[in-house]
């Protein structure tokens, strides 16, 4: 969708705030709100359609809301249309009804969970690739009210396939509840292909984008 | 169950926006009180969470990875060729690094790392993202004028080395590969890979630094 989560070549922010190093967690509360995403989800959501729902925000709370408020608004959301949260309690803080005190986990339990989260989004079908190594593709207009993963400043461009990585779980499908594979290629533009005359003609940047997302040039 | 009902999502992302508090620790430490009352969770699960990746998963992974490939080539051909498997010898293998590529900079090439449309992180590999890395001025930017930002990370690069930005708009994850710094021959693992910075295996810094190592 056409929001303000589609960053790539705005301007007008000024200059990139440089850190060398930073704690994980430089407010604390960011790591309450970070656990709390990890640990109290809806089983049923997708990658997909998580990072949909932060791409729903107004833009002006897109803007302007932390990081892990981003993450928040989506566990409300989520929580709130599973059935297991109210408005209501959300905003008041108050429990419709308190429940039984949730098992602890351990720190070993929480790493096992991070290094279990090693998921493979490949996805195997029956068709082969469309598209070849080195072949000129061309990226679609490709509008869509709901969730894609081709920026709008890739949209309409010339680019050369560098890398092949079988099929994978298309992000425009899985946003919508759904499971479905298709290829994904690696495909690399001249900077001047998108940004114009001003781009240097040493640089290039790359995409990893879905075969729907692309016509043969 | 998850009802995928974006105009409904976008109805209560709005009555958010205009009933929650401003202050976001006060939103949290609420939303934590109700869910451990609901007995959704434990105070103690999220004391954990933080401290994964407080003390225990963070660039010193992926300096090792780096410090590895320097001087092992047979390591170093295995993450080119598959960095999810070779980061798995480490164990550091996790969340968000199913699908790893590395790329390494050469004198004539530099790769830079990005998410424009959301943060995308190989979280088990570097731990959690920088400020900056999040934020709209670095995604905004870093796939239109990348010299531009790096000059702002202090990086000059002159006009012969070519960038290349990598959009990260699907489920691979990306590696810089930094250069190993001149005058470190008979250097040892941990003592290389202590040079290396989560900034340098993003893109944003480039000559690592070999004083007060």
């Amino acid at each position: 969708m056409d929001s303000i989560h589609d960053l790539g070549g705005k301007q007008g922010f000024g200059p990139v705030t440089v850190t060398e190093d930073e704690p994980a967690f430089p407010e604390a509360w960011e790591g309450r709100a970070y656990g709390l995403v990890q640990s109290v989800g809806d089983p049923g959501s997708t990658i997909d359609w998580f990072r949909h729902i932060v791409e729903l925000m107004p833009p002006a709370a897109y803007l302007t809301e932390p990081y892990f408020q981003k993450w928040q608004y989506v566990q409300i959301i989520e929580l709130i249309q599973a059935g297991k949260l109210s408005m209501d309690e959300v905003l008041s803080g108050q429990a419709s009804k308190p429940g039984d005190p949730a098992s602890k986990r351990s720190l070993e339990k929480v790493l096992a969970i991070i290094h279990d989260k090693n998921h493979s989004f490949e996805r195997k079908i029956d068709a082969g690739p469309a598209f070849v190594l080195n072949q000129r593709v061309r990226t679609k207009r490709h509008m869509t009210a709901g969730h894609t993963r081709l920026p709008a400043y890739a949209r309409d461009s010339l680019g050369d396939v560098i890398a092949h990585h079988g099929s994978h779980a298309l992000p425009d499908a899985g946003a919508r509840g759904e499971d479905v594979g298709e290829h994904l290629y690696t495909v690399r533009f001249t900077a001047a292909e998108l940004w114009g005359d001003e781009a240097n003609p040493n640089d290039d940047v790359t995409l990893d984008l879905w075969e729907s997302y692309l016509v043969p040039a | 169950m998850a009802t995928f009902d974006r105009e409904d999502a976008a109805k209560l992302a709005r009555h958010l926006h205009s009933h929650l508090p401003s202050d976001p620790a006060l939103r949290t430490k609420t939303l934590e009180s109700l869910l451990v009352e609901r007995g959704f969770v434990a105070p103690e699960t999220i004391d954990a969470w933080v401290e994964a990746y407080s003390e225990h998963i963070g660039p010193k992974r992926g300096a090792q990875v780096v410090a590895r490939s320097w001087v092992d080539p047979a390591f170093r051909a295995r993450l080119m060729d598959d960095a999810t498997a070779a980061i798995a010898e480490f164990g550091f293998d996790g969340d968000a690094t199913g699908h790893l590529k590395a790329v390494e900079n050469t004198d004539t090439q530099h790769h830079l790392i990005v998410c424009t449309l959301c943060s995308c992180y190989p979280f088990s590999l570097l731990g959690m993202s920088p400020a900056w890395y999040k934020s709209a001025a670095y995604r905004a930017r870093a796939v239109r004028e990348p010299r531009q930002v790096l000059s702002e990370f202090g990086v000059d690069l002159p006009e012969t080395v070519g960038v290349r930005v990598w959009d990260s708009t699907a489920e691979l994850r990306y590696l810089v590969v930094p250069q190993r710094p001149a005058n470190t021959d008979g250097w040892d693992e941990a003592r290389l890979a202590a040079l290396v910075t989560r900034n340098a295996m993003i893109g944003t810094a480039r000559h690592l630094k070999t004083e007060a190592a």
